[in-house]
């Protein structure tokens, strides 16, 4: 009897898939929103199974392929969220932009499903099976505006250079093997246990995964292909791609390098600090420079993620869930940046430069505000929520003994500040250039306030949800 | 030197020198032929494995079916290598230096010492000696053990078909195109229109 | 969460929201539901610290829960939790009264105001963050508390924030408490490194083990810790209960509405100071040394601040110098150990001197905004409801037994004498004294103010009229109080058990068990009133402002003639302003001034700031060339970092 409760919520996303890709060819013409319902009726039904199936214990079923814990299921459900969100904030953009197909909709479920199966991965081949499956429907999402060249482009290097870190992730994992000769996580941690500190093809494993997997983080110098593909993208996707992947890249962080590899946890903490490093300084150094918002959000994902592996670099258990708080808060600001960009633009204007942002405390002072706590929030002001968790990180490196990354990471967060304050003072202190309406659209408009109040009034609970967090990271070693 | 191992090295050398040429050669539709060959030697390899299922798969999908499919391509689209090759020498001291450096830290930590037959034989679970034929085996684990990756490769298919199709089918508004439905629907009175008309007046 | 810990909660909740829904939506609301909504809320708190938490407490019932973990910082809990004892009750029930009086008295005092919404917003926001002062039960929710009644109070004091003079008020409030508040945070800090933790509780019960804990100086030398402790947290009641040599806030920030100086400035914030050492009794019950220090410093203020009150000619500076002079009695009894004598007489002082404040602002409102006595003057015929207010307060205020203030007073001077510690006696002269000083400048003021001829202008003194009910309300119930709180509460609070393990005392030490002694109830009590000193000092100092102000009117200005050396030093304060304004304020700017000029502008700006900046920008512009755009430099440069990693940490042994 296979245990399939734990993967009902994947079932139901890709089930919907395919009703909905059916849907397509016979009620097209009849129901104009009917994809985009469907769609976001599937999501909301998998987060509400995937709430209900929740077990505390951690349950490893499907041959050893698949674990159900607290980790889990938070992110599976946050995921469902984020996505659910990304594509409210989209519906409009994307119907003028003719990409309101159900290939949309279709594509971004599969990403749900590999995202849920990276998640939940107990096994090297299930979770690169959805590492893949989640790349595949990134790349079609991101070249499906089919006459823009700047997105075939980003596709296209974001193809090629995925493909390769594929590579590099296979090449590593199969070293793995070698050294324990096993495929399933907590075997090949067993297994590593029992090994020489410093042994050399666990190491060489080790160095190609971590490889593979900054690359899915989008962390210097596994950045490149990240300020391409935002600014070259449709602002709808970017808006995907920034925020749930990060999400499910940062739990492949967790399955492979703390559950599988923590035997060498000595080794990758400290080409973590060499990454994080990195891609805090030219994060955020690079971001000044830009004239593009799409791409300076990039830069700026860049420079987050490395504050994301300060915590995980920690390797302890309050660190992941510091790690873990960051990279959720992290991703809900991201989605407010984007969608503020979505609701400046309008048909054949995209308002991804910084000048469109001009003024906009003259056109809207409430958007105005509501971009200005996003902008405080990503530059880690105190009374939002950003700044707790950016605390939150630098406090798991401090105890852990990181004292001159921590202080690294304070400096680049100064130098950070300049960008996202640049744009407070062109929103706030500029005369407007651009004086086009802002985008109508109820959801988009009440989501987003909420997602820029958010940025402030969750700071009281912040100890509740670092405390979600540390609950769900309870089982790491 | 056993026998095998005579083979071994025979076929690796074939694998590693088609696979060198591949990437240097000019002309495409070579570099292409060398694919295969080099698929044929893995193939051979395989078979020396005695995963003798793999081998012939990757004869029958690699060899028979991408790799004509990628020399049709090749042949149409009539790809001017020399424009892709522009710069190569400039690049190919630094990227040759890191090549050998990489190749000689992987070999390093990957030697006989480290990686030996010894250690595999030891980490790796024996398995109880086959009852039945590899293809067999293959089968069995894919619908048992491995279901759920198995399935997940089948959505990762569906996708490269939707993603594929979504990509380059496009309908453009002046192509003409036969709908089969319509025509069957079609009913006499659509298209032949009885006109009654006044009989002409007599002269 | 236990139903009892749901309604404490409640409590401080109630005037948050009022404050909120004031701040944020009384633009919408109009002035009139605004205020119906905020003294709803503050009415609530008061009913709940009244009939729930008093009772409650009384009935042994004591409650020191956490409500929530806000977050950790290292391995220190940063919570919210509430510690609701028999000390506590009565400041909640005292607090909220007082602002309950307050806010319906600003109805009248603020109308027609621009700022109507805001001001009701704000104070109770005030009320919210006293309660979470007093509630607290950890040293964090009780800095919260501190700072967060001293920013209302700057927002307060500069509410008219177009008059220069109460921008420059509500700026010097906030600094001098910052000074404060700098010694309250370090002894906070010193609390935690002796105790690694910052519950009440925790911290209490390991008073003893810490007991002979020092602090190392360099040089060999080193401090009892507990002393240090002791003298950093008054440093920060200095502060806040305005005492010397930090007590110049005090008077600047009558500036602020009236209602304002009632709640704040008198009867609530000002005893936080108050509250805080008697809720740390276990620590300075420790260090001899640190109440000797309170001592001195309450004593002193207590007699020289009267002094200044009889120079002012400022209605409301007369009953500011007089909220200085009593709260250095507190702070006295609080040196000799008689805490509970503090609080009683806070608790008298809150109700007696809102009365006084709130009258002086009847009066005010009547002369459209004066506040010069030598402007007023036969007001008694005009305003009977506010001349008899102020009369029972200036009774209280003085010491004249039955009032409230006779107990409270009388109790103090009584502790002070079976004090033992050094500067005792100099203690007990100046409370002594300050009897007589007192009663003096509080007749002075009530005789200036309504009896004799009028003084103001013809056309105010024709529409001359009682206040409207919401403001003269306010008065009488105040005024109940006023009479009767001393008799009522003082066998419980100074003889009784109503603190019972609240306030710690070392057996030895506590004068209250002398005292009680010779307790024989209220009527003896009063007896024997009239065979010591300090009723006869009040008297003779009613007479002496009798003479000098209704009888022989025209002989205080022929003193002041002879006296001038002595009266222009008292209305200067004794130079404390201009030794810190010209002095100190001013050093600091030109050294300001200096590092602005050579420090910043030269070295930070020039070199480091702009320096850096450009620096940043070249880095920045070199790393967007590196982003050129083509595959395979991106994908040269994840072979790089693979390679890079590899050599790091494949081959190292």
């Amino acid at each position: 009897m296979l245990h399939i409760r734990p993967v009902v919520p994947e079932i139901i996303v890709f089930a919907m898939a395919c009703v909905i890709l059916l849907a397509d060819l016979f009620w097209k013409r009849r129901f104009k929103g009917l994809m985009y319902g469907l769609t976001q009726a599937t999501l909301i039904a998998a987060s509400v199974t995937a709430y209900g199936l929740r077990d505390p214990r951690a349950r490893v079923v499907l041959h050893g392929m698949v674990v159900q814990d607290r980790l889990s299921t938070i992110l599976q459900i946050a995921i469902f969220a984020l996505t659910a969100i990304v594509l409210a904030y989209s519906r409009t953009y994307i119907v003028e932009r003719g990409v309101f197909r159900s290939e949309f909709f279709v594509l971004a479920l599969t990403g749900v499903v590999g995202m849920c199966v990276m998640v939940s991965a107990a096994h090297f081949l299930s979770l690169y099976l959805g590492l893949e499956l989640l790349s595949l429907s990134l790349y079609a999402l991101i070249a499906l505006q089919r006459d823009s060249i700047p997105a075939t482009e980003a596709a296209m290097k974001y193809f090629v250079l995925g493909a390769l870190s594929s590579g590099l992730l296979l090449y590593g994992l199969s070293m793995l093997y070698g050294a324990t000769g096993s495929l399933e996580i907590t075997r090949v941690a067993t297994a590593l246990a029992a090994l020489p500190r410093h042994d050399l093809v666990a190491t060489l494993g080790l160095v190609f995964v971590l490889s593979g997997l900054a690359f899915k983080l989008g962390v210097v110098p596994f950045h490149m292909w990240v300020p391409d593909v935002y600014e070259g993208a449709p602002t709808a996707v970017t808006l995907y791609v920034g925020a749930a992947p990060k999400i499910a890249a940062f739990a492949l962080f967790l399955r492979l390098l703390v559950e599988g590899l923590h035997g060498l946890s000595g080794a990758w903490q400290e080409m973590l600090v060499l990454l994080a490093f990195l891609s805090m300084a030219v994060g955020n150094i690079v971001a000044i420079a830009q004239t593009n918002l799409k791409r300076m959000l990039a830069y700026s994902a860049i420079a987050h993620m490395g504050f994301v592996l300060l915590g995980l670099l920690s390797a302890r258990v309050s660190g992941y869930a510091d790690a873990l708080f960051y990279a959720l808060v992290y991703a809900f600001m991201t989605l407010g940046a984007f969608g503020i960009i979505i609701l400046l633009s309008r048909k054949g204007f995209e308002a991804e430069r910084l000048e469109d942002l001009r003024g906009l405390y003259q056109r809207s002072p409430w958007y105005a505000w509501m971009m200005l706590l996003f902008m405080f929030s990503m530059a880690g002001v105190p009374p939002t929520i950003g700044f707790y968790a950016k605390f939150a990180v630098i406090e798991a490196a401090v105890s852990a003994g990181f004292y001159g990354l921590a202080v690294a990471a304070v400096l680049f967060s100064v130098i950070g500040a300049f960008y996202y304050l640049r744009i407070v003072k062109l929103m706030f202190f500029d005369a407007p250039v651009d004086a086009g309406p802002l985008r109508q659209g109820r959801d988009l408009r009440w989501l987003l306030s909420l997602n820029g109040i958010a940025m402030l009034l969750t700071t009281p609970w912040a100890g509740t949800l670092i405390a979600i967090c540390r609950s769900a990271v309870r089982g790491l070693p | 030197m056993t026998f095998e191992s005579a083979v071994f090295y025979f076929f690796s050398a074939i694998l590693l020198g088609s696979a060198a040429m591949v990437v240097t050669i000019r002309n495409s539709v070579k570099s292409a032929l060398f694919l295969v060959l080099a698929f044929v030697s893995a193939a051979c390899l395989w078979m020396l494995l005695r995963a003798e299922f793999l081998a012939i798969v990757l004869v029958l999908v690699y060899v028979g079916a991408v790799m004509v499919l990628f020399l049709f391509v090749v042949m149409m689209i009539d790809v001017n290598m020399a424009v892709l090759r522009q710069g190569f020498g400039e690049y190919l001291p630094i990227g040759g230096l890191v090549a050998v450096l990489m190749v000689v830290e992987i070999a390093l930590a990957v030697s006989p010492r480290q990686l030996g037959p010894t250690r595999i034989a030891a980490s790796l679970v024996h398995a109880p000696p086959l009852h039945m034929s590899n293809t067999r085996a293959l089968g069995v684990l894919l619908y048992t053990t491995y279901v759920y990756p198995f399935e997940i490769a089948a959505v990762i298919l569906l996708v490269a078909i939707i993603a594929a199709i979504a990509l380059t089918m496009r309908r453009r508004p002046d192509t003409k195109y036969q709908d089969p439905a319509r025509q069957v629907e079609v009913r006499a009175r659509d298209r032949v229109r009885l006109v009654k008309m006044p009989t002409e007046p007599k002269a | 969460m236990t139903s009892a810990l749901a309604l404490y909660t409640a409590i401080p909740l109630v005037c948050l929201a009022g404050s909120l829904i004031a701040g944020f939506f009384g633009r919408i609301l109009g002035t009139v539901w605004t205020h119906r909504i905020v003294i709803l809320g503050i009415a609530i708190a008061f009913a709940l610290s009244a009939v729930y938490a008093l009772p409650r407490t009384m009935a042994g019932h004591d409650l020191d829960a956490t409500v929530y973990l806000w977050g950790r910082a290292g391995g220190l809990p940063l919570t919210v939790g509430f510690l609701i004892d028999p000390l506590t009750a009565l400041m909640m029930v005292v607090v909220t009264f007082v602002s309950l009086m307050v806010h319906i008295y600003t109805i009248g005092y603020m109308r027609g105001d621009p700022g109507y919404q805001r001001f009701f917003s704000y104070i109770a926001l005030f009320t919210f963050a006293m309660l979470m002062l007093v509630m607290a039960n950890n040293f964090l929710q009780l800095f919260f508390g501190w700072e967060g009644v001293g920013l209302v109070s700057y927002l307060l004091i500069g509410f008219w924030y177009t008059r220069e003079s109460a921008i420059f008020a509500s700026l010097k409030a906030f600094l001098v408490n910052r000074l404060g508040d700098f010694g309250f945070i370090l002894g906070i800090a010193a609390i935690y490194t002796v105790f690694h933790s910052l519950d009440y509780a925790t911290v209490f019960a390991h008073v003893d083990a810490a007991r002979h804990a020092r602090l190392a100086i360099i040089g060999g030398t080193s401090w009892h810790m507990l002393t240090v402790i002791c003298i950093l947290l008054f440093i920060g009641a200095m502060g806040k209960s305005a005492q010397m040599p930090l007590h110049v806030w005090l008077p600047d920030s009558m500036e602020g509405p009236t209602p304002i100086s009632a709640l704040i400035h008198a009867a609530t914030m000002v005893t936080a100071g108050i509250f805080m050492v008697a809720r740390m009794s276990p620590l300075f019950e420790q260090s001899p040394v640190a109440r000797s220090v309170v001592l001195v410093v309450g004593a002193s203020t207590a007699f020289f601040m009267a002094l200044l009150g009889m120079v002012q000619t400022d209605i409301k500076r007369v009953i500011a110098y007089s909220t200085l002079s009593q709260l250095g009695y507190m702070t006295v009894a609080l040196g000799a150990s008689a805490y509970a004598a503090a609080i009683f007489h806070l608790v008298t002082h809150a109700f007696f001197k809102a009365l006084l404040f709130l009258a002086a602002g009847s009066v005010i409102i009547a002369l459209h905004h004066e506040q010069d006595l030598r402007k007023m003057g036969g007001l008694r015929r005009y305003m009977p409801i506010t001349f008899a207010a102020t009369w029972v307060g200036s009774l209280a205020l003085a010491g004249i037994p039955p009032f409230a203030g006779f107990f409270s007073k009388d109790a103090i001077i009584d502790a002070v004498s079976y004090s033992t510690l050094p500067g005792a006696e100099y203690a007990f002269a100046a409370v002594l004294a300050g009897v007589f000083v007192t009663a003096f400048y509080t007749f002075r003021m009530l005789f200036l103010a309504f009896y004799g001829e009028p003084r103001m202008d013809a056309h105010t003194r024709h529409n001359l009229h009682e206040s409207p009910w919401v403001v003269t309300l306010p008065l009488v119930l105040l005024a109940i109080p006023s009479v009767l709180a001393g008799m009522v509460l003082i066998r419980p609070l100074l003889f009784g058990h109503f603190f019972r393990g609240a306030l710690y005392v070392r057996a030895a030490d506590n004068p209250l068990t002398r005292m009680a002694s010779h307790y024989h109830g209220v009527l003896a009590f009063i007896g024997t009133a009239f065979v010591s000193a300090p009723l006869y000092l009040a008297l003779a100092g009613i007479a002496t402002a009798w003479y000098l102000y209704i009888y022989r009117p025209e002989l205080p200005a022929r003193i002041t003639h002879h006296l001038h050396g002595f009266y222009t030093v008292l209305r200067a304060g004794y130079g404390f302003d201009a030794v810190y304004l010209d002095g100190i304020a001013a050093s600091a700017r030109a050294a300001g001034r200096f590092l602005w000029r050579v420090g910043d502008v030269q070295l930070i700006d020039g070199a480091i700031v702009n320096g850096t900046a450009r620096l940043v920008g070249r880095i920045a512009a070199w790393g967007r060339r590196l982003q050129s755009g083509y595959i395979y430099h991106y994908a040269f440069a994840i072979i790089l970092g693979l390679f890079v990693l590899m050599t790091f940490f494949l081959h190292r042994g």
